[in-house]
């Protein structure tokens, strides 16, 4: 089994590399000269050309990918052209409130889709399964911008319980963390747990019209055991591929929602940074999610050995 | 005679199918299985075997499946009884095996926890009481290495090496009554003898009464005391072992021990029965075989015709029985 963990992870270093030579490649692919933008008005020829000869931007491209990637790897992601600060300091201050969201949000799409998944199907053709089917289709339906406008219309201005914007770490308070971060993470994870709900559902009744199902009935299991134990072992497999995708759509940010919310995440760090052809800033974020989403990706396949057995022989 | 065991009367189960129709899958069926005895349950697919055994065992579809009559089973009603009692019941005094030994077991656990929690759920054992009683059912199917073998994954098993996990789980508590549903179809024909072998050896152990649910009628005459043939829902005929094989009584039975393949003597192609079963989904008036029947008469179609006994030991639903006079 070690051997099989090992290996998922060796086949890892190839993934990252060919990511990281994308990133960089995409980049300089974008139309625009990012040395005129930050020349300013004047386009200063002497200006333009120290700026080139500042951030490698006169060396062959291979050349300024080793340069890149060299740095990278001792935690120097470059410089911001336009906010004069190292990519590492914007991103280490905006990846933990992009997480604290993710991670909120995903808690509740697993929370509501796994199990009112589960109970759709136990309870399948009956007036809950119909119901929360269309609730769940709504959810799924319901734009992010509009829910997120609904909800502060709702609790921040009638009812005044929440605030409608702005965030705070939770290592500063803790409650007021929670919620200034709720309504933006139930936004996010409404909509995953529609989705959730959906494949959670569609694998339960699968797994409960399976023989060992009815072996385990035929074995007189309380039903509980028999729907927990023994059907949502197996239907879990598509839940673990689905969430870890999810997750990782949520940690490359929100914009939508981060803008309604004002939370200072990745989404507008990075749609900044692409409007500004600011090239240091878009690597270095992009590079962090798809490390993240490889990972992801990893935890998922760690996650199946441990769900399913078969996977541990190889 | 003693009380039987389980003793079926009026068993008639429908399904409402999605398309609105209505399908009478048992329709009225008689059976009574004495303690420690093997009765064999034959017919083609589709007669009603296997939902015969799956209402005994209240593994029926709650939505879909209507169920009336009464099973008595140590003198209760199984058809009134609640869910968790017949949950009790599963699996302690009654147990079942599947014709699909592949896909019986859960392959998320050993089979090893699937036969402990099996035991845990019906005794006041101790898990490690419990473990070494599933160790003990597991040399008892003659698995070999059972220490090793417990903490095994299905998928590492044969299929018939899972049917024998199956066999062991099955009587772990000695259940009075084991329901084996075609037990040896989907195994290799050289497995299928061993597997029937070792449910014979335990049921005369355990005196254990045993439903053998199968198509193979050369099974039967090897393992059971009594027989039962179903036809489109219904028993045909049903006696001892003995009296199907030496005067069958129904043209059905009739046919199928005709197209027995033999050994013993040249023959061309196998006999076969002409025809095919009637649409489960209309109303039957008269006896369901008249269609594919040698010997049928005119009033086999228009009049319903009872279950009559032809011996003490031997009843059939047939018009023209007892049928030596048709044949000699």
């Amino acid at each position: 089994m070690l051997s099989v963990i090992l290996k998922r992870v060796l086949q890892l270093v190839p993934t990252v590399f060919f990511v990281s030579v994308i990133i960089f490649s995409l980049q300089h692919l974008l139309p625009g000269d990012p040395a005129l933008i930050m020349a300013g008005e004047d386009k200063d020829p002497a200006v333009i050309a120290q700026i080139r000869a500042q951030y490698h931007l006169d060396q062959p491209l291979p050349l300024q990918y080793l340069y890149w990637i060299k740095g990278v790897l001792h935690g120097d992601l470059g410089e911001s052209m336009r906010l004069k600060a190292p990519v590492l300091e914007l991103v280490a201050t905006k990846l933990p409130v992009t997480l604290q969201l993710a991670c909120m949000a995903m808690l509740i799409a697993l929370t509501l889709g796994v199990s009112f998944g589960v109970l759709c199907a136990v309870y399948k053709g009956r007036l809950l399964d119909s119901i929360v089917n269309v609730v769940g289709l709504v959810g799924i339906s319901t734009p992010n911008f509009w829910l997120g406008i609904m909800l502060i219309f709702l609790f921040s201005v009638h009812l005044g319980w929440l605030p409608a914007s702005g965030y705070v770490s939770p290592f500063e308070d803790l409650g007021q963390s929670l919620k200034t971060t709720i309504m933006p993470a139930f936004v996010l994870g409404n909509a995953i747990a529609g989705v959730l709900m959906r494949h959670t559902r569609g694998a339960m009744l699968q797994a409960l019209a399976s023989d060992y199902v009815r072996t385990a009935r035929a074995k007189g299991l309380y039903e509980h055991v028999v729907v927990i134990k023994h059907a949502m072992r197996n239907a879990l497999t598509p839940v673990i591929t689905l969430g870890a995708l999810e997750f990782g759509t949520l940690l490359s940010g929100a914009v939508l929602t981060e803008q309604i919310f004002t939370i200072p995440g990745f989404g507008k760090l990075i749609v900044d940074a692409v409007f500004n052809r600011d090239y240091a800033v878009v690597q270095g974020v992009v590079l962090v999610t798809a490390t993240t989403y490889i990972l992801l990706n990893l935890l998922a396949d760690l996650g199946y050995i441990l769900v399913n057995p078969r996977l541990r022989d190889e | 005679m003693t009380t039987p065991l389980l003793d079926i009367t009026g068993l008639r189960v429908r399904f409402q199918g999605a398309d609105g129709r209505v399908v009478t899958a048992v329709d009225g069926v008689d059976l009574s299985v004495h303690a420690g005895r093997i009765l064999g349950l034959v017919g083609e697919s589709g007669s009603g075997k296997s939902v015969t055994s799956l209402s005994i065992m209240g593994l029926l579809p709650k939505d879909s499946a209507e169920i009336e009559g009464r099973i008595l089973f140590e003198n209760e009603n199984l058809l009134s009884v609640d869910e968790h009692r017949q949950r009790d019941l599963n699996g302690h005094r009654m147990a079942m095996i599947f014709q699909e030994p592949m896909t019986s077991l859960n392959p998320a656990y050993t089979i090893g926890e699937q036969i402990v929690e099996l035991i845990l759920r019906h005794t006041t054992k101790s898990r490690l009481e419990a473990e070494a009683q599933a160790i003990d059912m597991l040399r008892q199917v003659r698995i070999p290495t059972p220490e090793q073998r417990f903490h095994d994954y299905p998928h590492r098993l044969s299929g018939g090496m899972r049917q024998r996990v199956m066999i062991a789980m099955a009587l772990a508590l000695q259940p009075t009554l084991l329901i084996a549903d075609e037990p040896t179809t989907a195994l290799d024909v050289t497995i299928q003898a061993q597997i029937l072998e070792l449910v014979r050896a335990l049921q005369e152990k355990q005196t254990t009464a045993v439903i053998l649910i199968t198509h193979d009628l050369g099974v039967v005459a090897e393992l059971c005391d009594d027989v039962a043939v179903m036809y489109a829902g219904q028993i045909v005929e049903k006696g001892a072992v003995e009296d199907i094989f030496n005067t069958p009584q129904h043209p059905y039975t009739v046919g199928l021990l005709g197209s027995l393949p033999r050994l013993d003597q040249p023959q061309g192609r196998l006999a076969a029965i002409e025809g095919s079963v009637p649409d489960m989904t209309k109303p039957q008036t008269g006896c369901r075989f008249a269609d594919r029947c040698p010997f049928v008469l005119p009033q086999c179609r228009t009049q319903a015709v009872p279950l009559q006994a032809i011996s003490a030991t031997q009843s059939s639903r047939c018009l023209r029985a007892p049928l030596e006079r048709l044949v000699a």
